[in-house]
């Protein structure tokens, strides 16, 4: 459509509007992006399983004494647990080195410099609405969100600022580097990074993988696109970005095509 | 099963420092650091009525060891005999054992960074050998045998003859290191060296006191967050939230 | 075990970033537990051996894996060490592998003192020194070289030294050490007690330390045995002005006024005979003389002592009457140690004259008997007769002096002094001149006035800094010695010292050396041995073991007779010309000394000054331990004992630093005070081998206080010529600032 017809904020749809988009798929996440995050996905499962499992002091476990002894089972020792964890913590850390320096002027920078990941006055205001929708104490409509939505925004905001302390804090604890009292408060660290993404994880995965309404945001994690409607209905700023791009992109080709002119 | 203990004899000890010059050639324990300590007491009274003895202190396998509770990945152990073990695959060198142990057993590795202590030469009786302190010990004042055998001369010692153990009313964790001697050489020795209170260092009581129930709550609160959500979903049906 | 070291191999080997991790944080399946600097790969190999950290030579069993000794433990074959080793032998890898130690032949290029060298091959320093040695004796005779030597390597010079003529030989075990002991019980019951001394703790009933702070001054057997007399019931007598390791275990502890031991054994000789606690049957059966005795004691009451040693009479008496309660069981350690007022053979006659009163001479819990063991020798071309004599003295000026050990002193003396004769040469091997004799800067005067000052040694001690020539031996685990033959244990024995890793370095052995020196000075005659093992077999050929157990066991023991009920009529156990044991020494008679001992005074410390005395440390040996880096780390440097009293007179406070001054203006370095109530007023105590002057020795050079270094004045016991040293007094003065 043409940029002028681009709505401000988000308008009620005829139903053969709202069929189309529908239909129509719009493009959300780049393969890398799908890749890196499925393989955060699996490295959180691990390191997880057997981190909980490599804790056993009464001071600091989170885990039951059955998991305990079936993780140890399955290892044979726990130093082959240990050892397995630090295997997928480096190799964690060894992509991120990988990811960034070659890919952050595509990727990292781009999500991060391009302001998507830092909340806005509409993204605050979602948070609050959205709190009291679930207590059933209000029926407002959510503001218009960017490609990801506040609560996707702080939870990414956690990870970014997690990552980096869970991977020093390891690497800290694996080679004993700069004496006990530092390794102490690495120990804490460690835990407190880890204890913090599990609790937005558990959101994460609750949203992502559980709740109906945001069906085609997992799907889209697999195949990259989302529907239009969608993309106008949860995610509104970002679809008006998207078809200012479209808009763009059609002008430019009228220009140079007016034979190919296709009208709206 | 086993339950090892060990029993010095302070009436022959001489403080020869044999035991630990043999325990860290044995275990590479670097110079100046030392898994086991031989002391003498102050000399205590007036000349010529005075008073004073040796000691030697090292873990004392305790059975109700501060050490393994504080100890983040599980590197400090109590095996089935009782001895406290150090994994050292696991140790992440982080001293909160250090600062637990009440009589100040363990110590940092100065070269390889890791707790290091007296594991009764685990390996060694593993074997059928004795401990490196109790074979060199030039005045045969070191016993080390199993408590459970009633017949052995450490649980002779120990149960008969009168020997020792260096607890207080207030910290009483069950060390297995016994001490045989005059009724008040031990009274002076337990007087001199006391257990101290098990402390923690700043992160640990910070993650124990703190964050530790901070996190738990998140994570709790997070779940019960998304469970009642997921009640709320299924309350409602699929269907209409696609709608 | 930490395997982290392969570990950290294996992460710095890493390549590919893919299998990085993989890589870092993999480790070596579980090893069998094995001895600390094995890889793995090689064998351990296990060799017996006899130790040399101090000269006790205990059994040691040397872990090798690679050529590389990796553990020293107690061998539990040795019939007297059982398996048993104390810090010093635990901690002998120390001396192996010490950085410092001695590399190389070297050749003083600066001035005495300087410590200036040029490494040179052995070649050129044995032609040297053979070339040296055969200017001397042609322009000054074979006399004119005197020797030093210290430790059973010694003997292989000791040949050399004979055969090249010259009679002048002495060690610090006499003069320095247990002359004068050797000698008062010599005269008593006709031999001499040597080492180990023959003294039977372990069935002790009451053990009498007057001249032994066991314990602090650690053997590992005669450990062993106190420890089992201990256990036994014994109980224990300390004499002993510091509150020492065996005095805080003592029944009885008497602080007794320093130099006033004699006066303690009369009394106590007093109260035996006087109220008939003596062995009345043994001493009518098997002594001579008592009669003289009982009247010489008569006078020297415990009231009279009680004067002279500020110990109560009632505690004299007291003692004295235990001694006689638990006789003859009662074993009085001779001590080792015994050069401390220059009336010292007089009182090792004491304490034997006490030991033959209370029977216990040849009995069970007192000293037992030494039983010979035949041993083979070579046969050798005579040793050339000298025409001038001895110059240290030995057998003239100290009538009773032993001509095999000699009196250092005496050489030092002579070299000085030119008479009888002028000594132009020293070959000093395993003896620091500077530290075990005293009246060092005597001693350096000396080494000014000789041609040749020729050290052997292991460690580059400061006496180096004179030498001419400094060779390097080998330690006692690179090299083969003479085989030990004990005959004063229970079970005598042969044991043996052979090499369990090669010599490091340039490192010789001692046979070595001797052997090639004699070969460039013309006297392989001296030397038909080809071989160490050659030289082994001859030696103990007589004793009909065989030879292969001896090397793989290192040791091996015969049947004892160490009481009198083993003695036969022939093998009789008072070995003196007149069958009886002397309490009346007429050979004392003979020399012009007193026949009983007889207290004399002492001088007093004068006003601010108090009585330097020194002893032992469980973890050092003398001045040959405080480089090793484990017994350095247990003990870095002395500290001056000064009790209360004493400290807060001269200000000084537990903890500073001071400096010890002497009467003569002479001062140590700076030394820490430790307070304590733990010693008498009249006294300050160091641990002997501090201080020490060798720059090279990077953990040993200045340490705290030099006891040796303040020793300016001596008091030479007349009869042996052992040099009395606890004759110097001293005062704390602050130390000033380092600069």
């Amino acid at each position: 459509m043409k940029t002028s017809a681009i709505p401000l904020g988000p308008v009620p749809l005829t139903a053969e509007q709202a069929e189309g988009m529908l239909q129509h798929q719009v493009k959300k996440h780049y393969l890398t992006s799908i890749l890196l995050h499925w393989f955060n996905a699996f490295v959180w499962l691990f390191e997880l399983m057997t981190g909980a499992a490599l804790i056993t002091s009464p001071y600091f476990r989170i885990a039951p004494e059955w998991y305990l002894s079936i993780a140890q089972d399955v290892f044979g020792t726990r130093a082959s647990m240990l050892r397995f964890h630090l295997a997928v913590g480096i190799t964690w850390l060894l992509v991120f080195v990988v990811y960034g320096i070659f890919g952050f002027r595509a990727y990292l920078g781009r999500e991060v410099l391009q302001s998507k990941l830092f909340l806005d006055a509409d993204d605050r205001r979602w948070l609050v609405v959205r709190t009291l929708r679930i207590l059933g104490r209000s029926c407002e409509p959510l503001p218009p969100q960017g490609i990801y939505n506040a609560g996707q925004k702080l939870f990414a905001q956690l990870v970014f600022a997690a990552t980096p302390v869970i991977l020093v804090t390891g690497l800290i604890m694996a080679f004993r580097l700069f004496g006990a009292w530092v390794i102490g408060w690495a120990v804490v660290a460690h835990f407190v990074a880890v204890a913090a993404v599990v609790s937005g994880l558990m959101i994460h995965v609750y949203m992502g993988a559980v709740f109906p309404e945001e069906k085609p945001a997992f799907f889209s994690m697999v195949t990259g696109t989302v529907n239009e409607l969608f993309a106008y209905s949860h995610h509104f700023k970002w679809w008006r970005i998207v078809k200012q791009e479209e808009a763009e992109w059609e002008a430019a080709h009228d220009r140079l095509t007016p034979a190919n002119r296709a009208t709206p | 099963m086993a339950r090892y203990g060990m029993v010095t004899d302070l009436r022959m000890c001489v403080a020869c420092h044999a035991c630990t010059v043999a325990c860290n050639a044995e275990w590479d324990v670097p110079a100046g650091q030392a898994r086991t300590e031989v002391r003498t007491t102050p000399v205590a009274g007036t000349f010529p009525s005075l008073t004073s003895s040796v000691f030697v202190a090292q873990c004392n396998q305790c059975d109700r060891p501060p050490c393994v509770d504080a100890c983040p990945s599980g590197a400090t152990h109590r095996t089935a005999s009782g001895i406290v073990s150090v994994d050292k695959k696991l140790c992440i060198g982080c001293g909160f054992c250090v600062d637990a142990c009440p009589y100040d057993a363990r110590h940092l590795d100065r070269v390889t960074k890791k707790v290091d202590k007296c594991d009764f030469c685990l390996s060694r009786i593993e074997r059928g050998q004795e401990p490196v302190c109790v074979a060199t010990c030039t005045a045969h004042a070191k016993y080390f045998g199993d408590l459970e055998d009633r017949g052995g001369i450490v649980s002779r010692m120990v149960y008969e003859d009168g020997a020792r153990r260096i607890e207080t009313g207030a910290v009483a964790v069950g060390p297995n290191v016994y001490y045989a001697g005059r009724p008040a050489q031990l009274d002076l020795v337990g007087a001199t060296y006391p257990p101290r209170q098990p402390r923690m260092p700043a992160s640990a009581a910070v993650w124990r006191r703190a964050f530790k129930p901070l996190m738990l709550a998140a994570i709790g609160a997070t779940f019960l967050g998304q469970a009642l959500a997921f009640f709320t979903q299924l309350k409602t049906g699929e269907k209409d939230f696609e709608d | 075990m930490s395997t982290d070291t392969i570990s950290r191999r294996q992460f710095l080997g890493t390549v590919a970033a893919a299998g990085a991790s993989a890589a870092v944080v993999a480790s070596p399946a579980e090893a069998a537990p094995h001895p600390p600097g094995w890889s793995g790969d090689e064998r351990v190999e296990q060799i017996a051996t006899i130790c040399e950290m101090c000269f006790w030579r205990c059994g040691v069993l040397a872990s090798v894996a690679g050529g590389k000794v990796v553990r020293l433990e107690g061998n539990p074959d040795h019939p007297l060490t059982r398996g048993r080793l104390c810090a010093r032998g635990n901690a002998g890898t120390g001396l192996l592998y010490d950085p410092d130690r001695l590399k190389y032949p070297m050749l003083r290029t600066g001035k005495r003192g300087e410590g200036q060298f040029k490494r040179i091959s052995w070649d050129e320093a044995l032609d040297f020194l053979a070339a040296k040695l055969k200017a001397i004796k042609d322009a000054h005779g074979p006399e004119a070289a005197a020797f030093f030597p210290h430790g059973i390597g010694s003997r292989f010079f000791g040949t050399l030294m004979s055969a090249y003529g010259t009679p002048n030989s002495a060690e610090p075990s006499f003069a320095q050490c247990r002359g004068p002991r050797d000698v008062g019980y010599a005269l008593t019951f006709g031999q001499a007690l040597g080492s180990p001394e023959p003294v039977d703790l372990e069935s002790s009933k009451l053990i009498v330390l007057i001249g032994s702070h066991l314990g602090e001054n650690v053997f590992t057997s005669q450990i062993t045995a106190f420890a089992s007399g201990l256990r036994g019931g014994a109980k224990v007598i300390a004499v002993d002005p510091r509150f020492s390791t065996a005095a805080a275990k003592a029944d009885w502890w008497l602080p007794i006024r320093p130099g006033t031991d004699i006066a303690l054994l009369l009394a106590w000789m007093h109260v035996l005979i006087g109220e008939n606690l003596y062995d009345r049957d043994y001493v009518t059966q098997h002594a001579s003389g008592f009669d003289q005795l009982a009247a010489h004691v008569k006078a020297f009451t415990p009231e009279w002592a009680e004067g002279i040693t500020e110990l109560p009479a009632e505690q004299i008496r007291e003692t004295a009457r235990a001694m006689g309660a638990a006789k003859p069981a009662v074993a009085i350690h001779p001590g080792r140690h015994v050069t401390w007022y220059g009336d010292d053979t007089q009182r090792a006659r004491a304490m034997a004259i006490l030991t033959a009163l209370l029977g216990s001479w040849g009995r069970r819990g007192g000293l037992f008997l030494p039983t010979p063991v035949s041993r083979g020798s070579f046969d050798l071309p005579s040793f050339p007769d000298s025409t001038r004599g001895r110059a240290d003295g030995a057998g003239t000026r100290f009538p009773l002096a032993s001509e095999e050990l000699g009196v250092t002193n005496g050489l030092v003396d002579a070299t000085l002094t030119g008479d009888p004769y002028p000594i132009k040469a020293w070959i000093v091997y395993g003896q620091n001149v500077l530290e075990s004799i005293p009246q060092r800067e005597r001693t350096l005067k000396a080494i000014e006035a000789l041609d040749l000052m020729v050290v052997v040694d292991v460690l580059p001690v400061e006496q180096i800094n004179y030498a001419d020539l400094v060779l390097p031996e080998a330690t006692y685990l690179e090299r083969y010695d003479p085989p030990v033959i004990v005959t004063t244990a229970k079970q005598p024995f042969v044991s043996i010292r052979q090499p369990v890793c090669e010599p490091l370095h340039e490192s010789k052995p001692g046979w070595w050396i001797a052997k090639q020196l004699a070969s460039r000075m013309g006297l392989e005659a001296w030397f038909p041995w080809k071989t160490p093992d050659e030289h082994l077999d001859t030696i103990v050929g007589p004793m009909e073991i065989n030879g292969r157990t001896l090397r793989s066991r290192g040791a091996v023991a015969f049947q004892g007779r160490p009481y009198i009920e083993d003695r036969t009529e022939d093998d009789g156990f008072i070995q003196t010309s007149s069958g009886k044991i002397q309490l009346y020494s007429e050979e004392l008679k003979d020399a012009g000394a007193d026949p009983l001992p007889r207290y004399t005074e002492v001088d007093p410390p004068p006003a601010g000054y108090v009585r330097l005395i020194y002893g032992r440390a469980p973890m050092h040996s003398f001045a040959r331990s405080q480089n090793n880096e484990a017994l350095h780390a247990l003990m870095s440097e002395n500290e001056v004992w000064l009790h209360t009293a004493t400290a807060s007179e001269h200000h000084v406070a537990d903890g500073d630093r001071i400096v010890l001054e002497n009467t003569d203006g002479g001062r140590s370095r700076p030394v820490r005070v430790k307070v304590t109530e733990g010693i008498r007023r009249d006294c300050a105590y160091l641990v002997h081998g501090f201080g020490q002057g060798g720059r090279v020795l990077r953990r040993a050079f200045g340490r705290g206080a030099s006891d040796t270094s303040l020793m300016s004045r001596v008091k030479v016991d007349p009869l042996t010529g052992g040099t009395g040293m606890r004759v110097n007094f001293v005062r704390p003065i602050p130390a000033a600032p380092a600069t």
